[in-house]
């Protein structure tokens, strides 16, 4: 298990530098002139010309890339551009921010999924097509569309949830839950069409089995059967498939950011890139490419937690 | 053996704690949640950039001047409609050749570090500014020297006369930071200012939510109308009308006017000014890349090809005023004939073209696209173009490379929006003189340096006088084919009044006051 998990570490290092390297001749290539997009169209060429050497633009790219790498080991990976802020500190509380969103949605994709995946491979009939009609439209409408939606109805015509914003947990906690109800929402839906298919799916494969034939024959109740056993067995798959949706959130929460204004890695992201701001943007590629790769390991791990048959020695 | 219906359990809840936990990490948190009120209690208002520094020597005025204003005071104020006014220079002359200016100054205004300011600190924020690196520097390009002949006492020497100077002080050049903060590791982002407010770091997220209290200290607290104020930078227009339409905010600049309508039915004021020109640059005006644009007549010949009012209602939505002229109505040089110099007339452009010698098709315009200005604009730049045989050969470029390649005179015209600036030697400065930035092909032009001469050096009816003749003799000579001045909106809630102020983006702070 250690020497897996060392492998898996290991595998991530050299991705993460992989994706930063690339990153890094990505924005030069398409970086354009990022003085000038920086001071605007009235700046004089002397300023700009000024604003580029402060900035260390007028140096070779190997250069600025050994700069920003030494930053990087000593810990410090910059200040932003167009904001001052140190990069670590920008990326830090935006992380928690986002994260918060994320696992939100995460809990409540895994909640309603698995109640509704059970219900429609237990159930069948008109539920199971309630169901399966449900997730089709869930997974075929974009969340943005469901995010615009929500934010009319609720927010702007019932008034029940703040439109844009984010409040802090701490300053006020039904604050912070109104601020993230409706991200959280309309960042779910589409994985919570997802994972039900696949828990529903993994369901019936798993009803058909002679175990559950046999647990029955014993007397086992059906809720007994289906909840400590068959469950059990298709918890895997849709744990994979939630660990993938997880990392999709994390994209899929660059957009709903945009839309409720909320102060999450994601709408820092497309602000960064749009403008050129490279410490932040690499920054944002270092912290999401350790975030990711970690995910996958816990996902890993968790699968071979709840379910012993895949459990590596 | 596990539980797994126990571990599950487990997992949520554990993953539940974390998501509080990380939600409490973060270091602040936007109100945007709470409702706008006239109480003069907090005042919100929408932004749609983050404050990019508060080190004044690098500031950036226009959609950070909310910002800047909040902390800081300026040597001189402007009124809405551009009248420059006493601030914390109380009096100000000028020698008899414009080259000397002694400014009296308060000496009841302290830092909120607790730094006296004077006359010595003025002359250190002023030399600053000017060898900083900020958009406006330039603004003071002309400074020599600024220093203290007392304590309340300022002497600015000029290399040469700037009409604007006055203007100019009232904005960023103007700012006064305490020397104190200078060059400390966070200058840029802890202002230390006399200003009517303090920017509070701990409910303050960068980049998104700057939080503002009152100054309890400030020399001028009938300008403080409000208790608290709160800066939301907002990325996208969805994202301010949202906020709108759920009065989470008391004002906001408007990036799309399509969405009047739907602010005015939120009970909001669409309050509306005109701050740019919008049309094509011709650049080439020599005829370096591009010959035929070296012809006046060719250039007359552009003008007349575009239907203005048809422009205006198919890009602005109808919002703006059309015009043949690049000068601001606030600017002196302004003539309201000038507006409509140039008709919609193909019969007078293909007759210009043929009498310079242009047949139809043989001149072809290469002009650069950029995903800034939609779609229509350049089909409908093309297509009026072509209605009077001139060929359009279009060059897609990247956002990021579209200003830069402009300004490096990459190519001999084209569609830009750009400041039509309050003042007349701000746009001859902007656009017009061989230096000018936006003059990448450095036109030179007897007439109109003879005539920036004396806006720079005569009496005020004489450079009012020049001024009006030179936009004359711009549009006359075509240099420009703008289109018209797009309406800027600054959206208000019913609590909320405002003045808009000419030549900014954003009303001046001091000009937001609750309604009784």
């Amino acid at each position: 298990m250690l020497a897996f998990i060392a492998r898996r570490i290991l595998s991530g290092v050299v991705l993460v530098v992989a994706i930063s390297v690339i990153a890094f001749l990505l924005l030069y290539a398409g970086g354009g002139d990022i003085a000038r997009r920086l001071l605007g169209e009235d700046a004089s060429a002397q300023t700009v010309a000024q604003k580029a050497h402060e900035l260390g633009l007028d140096r070779p790219l190997f250069e600025q890339f050994g700069s920003w790498v030494a930053g990087v080991f000593h810990g410090d990976l910059g200040t932003s551009w167009f904001t001052s802020q140190p990069v670590g500190d920008a990326i830090l509380s935006r992380l928690a921010v986002t994260l918060s969103l994320v696992f939100g949605a995460t809990i409540l994709i895994a909640v309603v999924s698995v109640i509704l995946g059970v219900l429609a491979a237990t159930r069948g009939g008109w539920i199971d097509g309630l169901v399966q009609v449900l997730s089709l439209i869930g997974t075929a409408i974009p969340g943005f569309l469901i995010a615009l939606g929500l934010v009319v109805v609720f927010a702007i015509n019932l008034g029940w949830f703040a439109p844009t914003g984010y409040v802090q947990f701490t300053d006020s906690p039904q604050g912070w839950l109104s601020s993230i109800a409706l991200p959280v929402i309309a960042l779910s839906l589409g994985g919570i069409a997802g994972v039900t298919q696949q828990i529903r799916g993994s369901m019936l494969d798993s009803l058909r089995q002679d175990y559950v034939r046999t647990l029955k024959s014993r007397g086992l109740s059906t809720r007994s059967v289906v909840l400590k056993h068959v469950l059990r067995n298709a918890a895997g798959p849709a744990l994979a498939v939630l660990g993938v949706h997880f990392v999709g959130l994390l994209g899929g929460a660059v957009i709903i950011e945009q839309i409720f204004a909320i102060p999450g890695v994601g709408q820092v992201a497309v602000t960064a890139t749009s403008q050129g701001d490279i410490p932040l943007v690499m920054g944002l590629v270092i912290a999401t490419g350790i975030l990711v790769v970690l995910l996958n390991l816990v996902v890993d791990l968790a699968q071979g937690w709840l379910n012993p048959k895949v459990r590596l020695s | 053996m596990f539980n797994f219906r126990k571990r599950l359990v487990t997992a949520l809840a554990a993953s539940a704690i974390a998501a509080i936990a990380l939600s409490g990490c973060s270091p602040a948190a936007s109100s945007a949640g709470s409702s706008a009120k006239a109480s003069g209690g907090t005042l919100t208002i929408g932004t749609i950039v983050a404050s990019t520094t508060f080190a004044v020597n690098n500031s950036a005025w226009a959609n950070e001047s909310p910002y800047l204003q909040a902390v800081y005071d300026t040597l001189l104020h402007s009124d809405p409609d551009g009248t420059v006014k006493p601030w914390l220079a109380t009096k100000w002359s000028y020698n008899s050749d414009k080259t000397v200016l002694t400014m009296k100054l308060r000496d009841d205004v302290t830092f909120t570090d607790g730094t006296k300011f004077d006359a010595d600190v003025a002359a250190k924020n002023l030399l600053r500014f000017r060898d900083g690196t900020s958009p406006q520097k330039a603004y003071l390009a002309t400074l020599a020297d600024a220093k203290a002949v007392d304590a309340t006492t300022l002497q600015l020497t000029l290399s040469a006369p700037n009409p604007s100077l006055l203007s100019f002080l009232s904005q960023n050049p103007g700012l006064q930071e305490s020397p104190a903060a200078f060059g400390t590791p966070d200058e840029k982002t802890t202002p230390v200012g006399s200003g009517p407010y303090v920017l509070d770091k701990k409910a303050t997220v960068v980049g998104s939510t700057y939080v503002f209290t009152k100054n309890p200290r400030y020399w001028a607290p009938q300008q403080q109308h409000y208790a608290k104020l709160v800066m939301n930078v907002y990325s996208t227009p969805t994202a301010i009308l949202n906020a709108i339409k759920g009065r989470q905010i008391n004002g906001a600049p408007l990036t799309d006017n399509s969405t009047i309508p739907q602010i005015k039915g939120a009970g909001y004021t669409a309050n509306g000014q005109q701050l740019n020109f919008f049309g094509l640059l011709l650049f080439d005006r020599a005829g370096t890349t591009t010959p035929a644009l070296g012809d006046v007549r060719v250039r007359q010949a552009i003008n007349y090809a575009f239907d203005r009012k048809a422009m205006l209602k198919a890009i602005g939505q109808g919002y703006g005023t059309v015009t043949s002229s690049i000068f601001s109505p606030d600017s002196s040089g302004y003539d309201k004939a000038m507006d409509s110099y140039y008709t919609y007339d193909v019969k007078k452009a293909k007759a210009l073209l043929k009498e310079a010698g242009y047949g139809d098709g043989q001149i072809t315009l290469t002009m650069p696209t950029s995903s800034g200005f939609t779609p229509a604009t350049y089909a409908l730049t093309k297509q009026y173009l072509g209605d009077v045989g001139i060929k359009v050969d279009e060059v897609n470029v990247a956002p990021t490379s579209f200003l830069g390649d402009l300004l490096a005179a990459k190519y001999g015209s084209t569609v830009m929006q750009l400041k039509a600036a309050p003042t007349t030697w701000e746009t001859l400065t902007l656009d017009v003189l061989p230096k000018a930035g936006w003059n990448p092909f450095h036109t030179t032009d007897g007439t109109v340096d003879s005539l920036a001469k004396t806006i720079q050096t005569g009496s005020k009816d004489e450079a009012t006088k020049a001024a009006q003749q030179l936009n004359e003799y711009i549009v006359k000579q075509a240099w420009f084919a703008p289109w018209y001045r797009p309406q800027q909106t600054y959206a208000t809630d019913p609590n909320t009044s405002v003045q808009t102020q000419t030549g900014n983006a954003y009303p001046y702070l001091w000009n937001f006051v609750p309604k009784k």
